[in-house]
């Protein structure tokens, strides 16, 4: 960084970085800068320097070995020092960690210090948090480490206002994105302790349906819907919903279904079928009847898996 | 103490090897950013060799002692704390630098060069067990993998470490090589209730686990590794959370024959028979092991077969391995790497009986470890 002043370790000792040892493992060819930058890194440390001079030192250190922890935990360490509980500053470092985190989108290090650094602010603020969640969203719309700080701070903050509605957002982006509709269940899990409203979940409802017209073949809303039957519904499907279902699987359950099998729009609509039927002895013909089709047609490579389904169809 | 070869004509050992004993010796200065990570580098490389066939404990023989060397022990008595630390400049007077990661890889690679005197007599046991519980964060039921590098007034975890399953898995793990077998003694170490509701809040609805309701194939192989290494804690949840598990793993090997999902840009039908970690992506080697092994420990196969091993097989030989280079990728277009090498060959043999995927060892390695280093 350009604009990072000039400091001086002329009075550091740096310490060595010795290789070659008897029966040494992956012997690393380390360049000048690292000796350097290492070596004075780590003689700051030992000497236990709490000083901006040392702060810059971790910097240089952290950019070259991301996973370095003790590095991590040392820069925490003078941060605490210098500027204890001082908002400014502290927001000052959360601009460097902003900027570290753009060009290491992969670390997973940066979350958690910056969990560490939030816990330590005065007046921590969801606001302050939201560009930078939202860049790395747009520069990987699954990834993980991102979407995990994400609910972190939506509990942290106790702050569930935007979170379905950014949720969608990424739905409407790409239909098939599991983090988002994972996101969507856990704010119905943790918004409301004993769970969402009817008329929320009616509006659930009704949009999960709708996205799965938009791309019937897709586990990510499936598996939602299930879990908003499961979770809030005690699993009981109504004929609704198995109305819905059955008109992505036109034809399998007709009495003469041909061999063949007919062309269906989603083999998901149909495991949905099969478990709603696998509650009632009743309905265990038809049960079987989509396990054998999934089987046979839809999902062939889970053979396996659905025979032990129809073998595991007992009153 | 070698593994049995993986039996597949495919496999081209040869290319393998030389791809696995480079990461063993000299490596160019871009590897210095994996500083942090160097006693991982020694495992995959030396797992990957025992995978293979290759007596590692012959011919690194010479590499016990340089292993050793990244082993410490602070203080001593009964207030010992003992550990490894990643790299041997990594070790900083008057900061705590041990790690849980070194530590369990550390030992990963002593167990593959056969140091059972280590085991048996060298090591501070209950200095080991004492960081790993330093490393604990009771009010959370995780773990750090580290210590605050300057303590204050007591040691404390660090404040800077995620406290994520793997995290867990590798506490329990290495307290299981020093000794522990069932939840008694775990809980001498680690308070286990809030680990279990630490770990029920990783539970996910579709019987995966992972972050705030996100299920994820590695979380979900720690978890179950963690269960199996406890043993007798299976009761945490129901049976019926578990078979959602074996289905929620099924449902990640990707298949070519399903009704078209237009519009999947995560969907490629060249990923036939391999794992995905997560809903939607696509299939990567790595979590061929992770779904492999977790279905191993729910004992899948006597339920619902194994065929899934079938696809899985020929997906990571004709798909993932390099035949130029050696190792394997990622997937099928990919550069190959050493961890998703380690990994497709752990998987490969762990398939075929001889890689014990809780423990992350050779299976005879593994059985060694099991029988002979009992907590006294
Ligand atoms: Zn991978």
């Amino acid at each position: 960084m350009s604009d990072a002043p000039e400091f001086q370790y002329d009075d550091i000792e740096p310490l060595p970085i010795s290789g070659g040892q008897e029966g040494e493992l992956c012997q690393i060819m380390y360049d000048g800068e690292y000796r350097t930058v290492m070596g004075i890194a780590r003689a700051l440390l030992q000497k236990l320097e709490f000083s901006e001079r040392a702060l810059h030192a971790t910097s240089q250190a952290i950019d070259l070995v991301p996973a370095f922890y003790t590095m991590w935990n040392y820069r925490f360490q003078i941060v605490k020092a210098l500027y204890g509980t001082d908002g400014a500053e502290l927001n000052r470092e959360l601009d460097w960690l902003d900027e570290f985190t753009l060009n290491n989108p992969k670390n997973y290090q940066i979350w958690s210090y910056r969990q560490a650094l939030l816990r330590l602010h005065p007046s921590p603020e969801f606001q302050r948090e939201l560009p930078i969640l939202q860049s790395m969203i747009d520069d990987d719309t699954k990834n993980y480490h991102v979407w995990s700080y994400r609910r972190w701070c939506v509990l942290f903050f106790g702050d569930f206002t935007n979170e379905l509605q950014f949720a969608s957002s990424l739905i409407a982006r790409d239909v098939y994105n599991n983090s988002a509709w994972c996101h969507r269940m856990f704010v119905l899990k943790n918004q409301v302790p004993k769970g969402p409203p009817a008329e929320a979940l009616t509006g659930e409802l009704h949009y999960t349906k709708k996205q799965i017209e938009l791309a019937p073949q897709n586990i990510s809303s499936w598996n939602y819907l299930r879990g908003l039957y499961d979770e809030f519904l005690d699993g009981k499907a109504d004929p609704a919903i198995m109305e819905f279902a059955l008109s992505f699987t036109p034809g399998i359950f007709a009495a003469d279904a041909s061999d063949t099998g007919p062309q269906i729009q989603s083999s998901y609509a149909l495991e949905f079928l099969a478990r709603a039927y696998a509650k009632n002895e009743d309905t265990f013909a038809q049960a079987r009847k989509a396990y054998q089709a999934l089987s046979d047609h839809f999902d062939p490579i889970r053979k396996n898996f659905w025979a032990y389904k129809i073998r595991s169809l007992t009153a | 103490m070698s593994a049995a070869p993986i039996p597949d004509g495919r496999l081209t050992i040869q290319k393998h090897r030389r791809f696995l004993q480079r990461h063993l010796a000299i490596l160019p200065s871009k590897y210095q950013e994996y500083e942090a990570n160097k006693l991982a580098i020694v495992t995959y490389a030396l797992i990957g060799l025992s995978c293979i066939g290759d007596p590692v404990s012959e011919e690194y023989a010479a590499s016990k002692e340089w292993l050793r060397r990244h082993y410490r022990v602070i203080g001593r008595g009964e207030t010992s704390l003992a550990g490894f630390f990643p790299s041997l400049y990594m070790e900083v007077e008057n900061a705590l630098t041990l790690s849980l990661t070194s530590t369990l890889f550390g030992l990963i690679s002593l167990l593959c060069l056969n140091d059972h005197k280590f085991f048996i007599s060298d090591v501070d046991r209950e200095g080991i067990c004492r960081f790993v519980s330093k490393c604990h964060k009771p009010e959370t039921g995780g773990f750090a993998a580290s210590l605050d590098v300057v303590a204050e007034d007591s040691l404390e975890p660090s404040k800077t470490d995620p406290d994520d399953l793997r995290h867990t898995y590798m506490a329990i793990a290495i307290l299981y090589l020093m000794g522990c077998r069932n939840a008694s003694e775990f809980g001498r170490y680690v308070c286990l209730e809030p680990l279990f509701s630490h770990f029920e809040q990783k539970a996910c609805v579709s019987g995966g686990f992972g972050q705030y309701g996100e299920p994820h194939a590695g979380y979900t192989s720690c978890a179950l590794s963690i269960l199996e290494l406890i043993s007798d804690r299976w009761d945490i949840f129901p049976n019926s959370f578990y078979d959602k598990t074996i289905e929620w793993l099924l449902q990640r090997q990707v298949s070519d024959k399903c009704p078209e999902m237009s519009g999947n840009e995560y969907f490629d039908p060249e990923d036939d028979g391999g794992f995905q970690g997560r809903e939607n992506k696509f299939a990567d080697s790595c979590y061929g092991f992770w779904c492999a092994n977790s279905l191993s420990i729910l004992k899948a196969p006597h339920k619902v077969g194994d065929a899934y091993q079938n696809g899985l097989s020929e997906y990571l030989l004709n798909k993932t391995q390099n035949l130029l280079l050696g190792g394997f990728a990622k997937n099928d277009n990919e550069d190959p790497d050493l961890y998703h090498t380690c990994l497709t060959l752990a998987a490969l043999s762990m398939m075929s009986g001889e890689f014990d995927g809780t423990l992350f060892l050779p299976r005879k390695v593994a059985d060694t470890a099991r029988s002979q280093f009992i907590a006294p």
